[in-house]
């Protein structure tokens, strides 16, 4: 009876995650609409292709079990959203890993040298390193404008606030980015 | 109604006043480029500014690779539940190429239709100021050949060959008839 019992709820179980299945179509639909943007963006905070999949693949797991399988209200702005959070975690997490690593190698002071200045890769490297470090909502704005390239309407209907605030807000994190990158460069 | 239009205006004169405020901040201003040329603490600030606009672009301009998108899609599907993963759409995103937007494929013909809009201008303005001078010269001759017949005639023939309100044109039968009397 009881051997009955749970076969009946586990073939319940499998035909009500089909079906919840089917209706998750979607998905599969947001992921050939806004995907290319997605991946740009990724790429575009992250600059490591491991790193852009592994981000990619989180926001969509996210995605698919959101609220029991539920389509979100704002798809566009739900994966915008959680791809950011989830790509800046991973960025500070790889911040944090090579300052441990570079403490453990070079305990003296960081070496600076014009050709360094001019080094591409140092370049976006410190630009990465203080994105992560801006405050949420400023940093949210700096992302989808500069680096998704979308419209401040776009990021306004996003992040729920107006146009208008996202212009101040870019502005605002521009300011604090030109102090922080001028004082690495006095470092 | 009257809220509706006081916003429109609104959103319109904030545009009008954040075009001017760029325009009037505008980092190759004089005014600007003076101070910055005297005031070390700006100067630091200017390359900071350059350094952080210089960073942005260098991460915009580096390429992906072309099977990224492939790669993040087939990762992404790997992990979604099994019917999802059956499904037809799946193989298209396994498969998929970045494209570039609209605007950027239109871009390369920009300077093409640039070109065009620029003849088709030069023709209209031409056309336009060739007819114009036409009608000028025409209305300025007329003039002259009144005045002519004025001073040979009289005036009232004259203005009875050239009539005010057909605007100086001259019926063919007055002109017979007035060289007739002129000869």
């Amino acid at each position: 009876m009881f051997g009955k019992t749970v076969s009946y709820g586990l073939l319940w179980d499998f035909a009500v995650s089909e079906a919840v299945s089917e209706d998750q179509r979607w998905i599969l639909s947001t992921m050939l609409k806004h995907g290319q943007e997605l991946i740009t963006m990724l790429w575009r905070i992250l600059g490591n292709e491991q790193d852009v999949c592994d981000a990619y693949q989180d926001t969509f797991l996210q995605l698919a079990h959101y609220e029991g399988g539920q389509k979100p209200e704002h798809v566009k702005a739900y994966i915008f959203r959680t791809a950011n959070n989830v790509a800046i975690s991973m960025l500070r997490r790889r911040i944090a890993d090579r300052r441990r690593l570079s403490t453990a190698i070079f305990t003296g002071k960081h070496i600076t040298s014009p050709a360094k200045e001019l080094d591409s890769k140092y370049l976006q490297e410190s630009l990465r390193g203080c994105i992560a470090q801006l405050p949420e909502h400023l940093r949210n704005v700096i992302t989808l404008r500069d680096l998704a390239e979308l419209s401040y309407t776009q990021i306004g209907r996003i992040l729920g606030i107006s146009a208008a605030t996202a212009r101040v807000y870019r502005c605002k994190a521009l300011q604090i980015l030109t102090m922080w990158m001028g004082k690495e460069e006095e470092k | 109604m009257t809220g509706i239009n006081k916003n429109n205006k609104c959103r319109r004169i904030r545009g009008w006043l954040s075009e001017a405020t760029s325009r009037h901040f505008d980092p190759e201003a004089d005014w600007l480029q003076n101070h910055i040329s005297n005031c070390p603490r700006c100067q630091r600030r200017l390359v900071s500014y350059g350094k952080v606009n210089l960073a942005l672009s260098v991460i915009k301009s580096q390429p992906h690779k072309l099977d990224l998108l492939m790669c993040a899609n087939a990762q992404a599907i790997g992990v979604l539940k099994h019917s999802l993963r059956k499904a037809p759409k799946t193989r298209k995103l396994k498969t998929m190429l970045p494209e570039p937007k609209l605007l950027e494929r239109c871009g390369k013909y920009a300077h093409s239709a640039a070109n065009v809009a620029a003849c088709i201008a030069i023709l209209l303005l031409t056309k336009i100021g060739v007819f114009s001078s036409m009608d000028m010269f025409q209305t300025q001759g007329q003039k002259v050949i009144k005045q002519y017949y004025a001073s040979r005639v009289g005036d009232d023939l004259a203005d009875e060959i050239f009539p005010k309100d057909t605007e100086l044109s001259v019926h063919p039968k007055n002109l017979v008839s007035l060289r007739k009397t002129l000869s």
